[in-house]
């Protein structure tokens, strides 16, 4: 029961950071993304088995594997993203997470770039 | 992964913040500050290894290079 592991640390983490944000919310923040990385540090196992069972079906299914992994890519710039426009959320600078989420959302059109090439590649081939 | 980070963190917090209040009624209010600052760094150096951690982790994972 790993997610009464995970929800007893969140309950635990939620009330500490209640108590010291009233005093000191600059390590109220500290202990939120503290937080935060130990939870997907626990999931990280469960992850990684889940990243593995998509490999093995995108190879059993005959994807080629550049796809494969700029789908992966996109996935983990897109949690990270999404974990520091978050934290920069918390500290009530929603500006600063602003640009984070544009710098992901830049990154991750670059990105996929390649598979839409490939897409429109196909298409034109299939039309003439 | 060890919970004792967490409670570490808030005990940090909570004893700086007992600091700055003391520091405070004793007429020192810059030294106050200073009590923040070093509790923020101590913190900081503590969290910035699980960061590491979880950035290497999701770098790893992702196949991020």
């Amino acid at each position: 029961m790993e997610i009464v592991q995970i929800l007893g640390f969140a309950l635990i983490a939620a009330v500490l950071l209640v108590v010291v944000r009233e005093q000191r919310p600059e390590i109220a923040m500290e202990l939120s993304i503290a937080a935060g990385a130990m939870i997907f540090l626990m999931l990280a196992t469960r992850i990684a088995s889940v990243v593995q069972l998509v490999w093995d079906m995108a190879r059993e299914a005959g994807i080629g594997e550049t796809y494969v992994a700029s789908v992966l890519k996109i996935v983990g710039i897109a949690y990270i993203t999404q974990f520091g426009a978050e934290v920069c959320r918390d500290a009530k600078e929603s500006a600063i997470a602003a640009k984070v989420e544009l710098a992901g959302k830049v990154l991750i059109l670059l990105l996929a770039v390649p598979i839409v090439r490939g897409i429109l590649e196909t298409v034109i081939r299939l039309l003439s | 992964m060890n919970v004792d980070l967490i409670f570490r963190i808030a005990g940090i917090g909570i004893i700086v913040s007992v600091l700055h209040t003391v520091i405070k009624q004793a007429g020192k209010e810059e030294y106050a500050w200073l009590a923040t600052l070093a509790g923020i760094v101590i913190v900081l150096t503590m969290v910035i290894q699980v960061i590491n951690e979880f950035f290497e982790t999701v770098k790893a994972m992702f196949r991020l290079y």
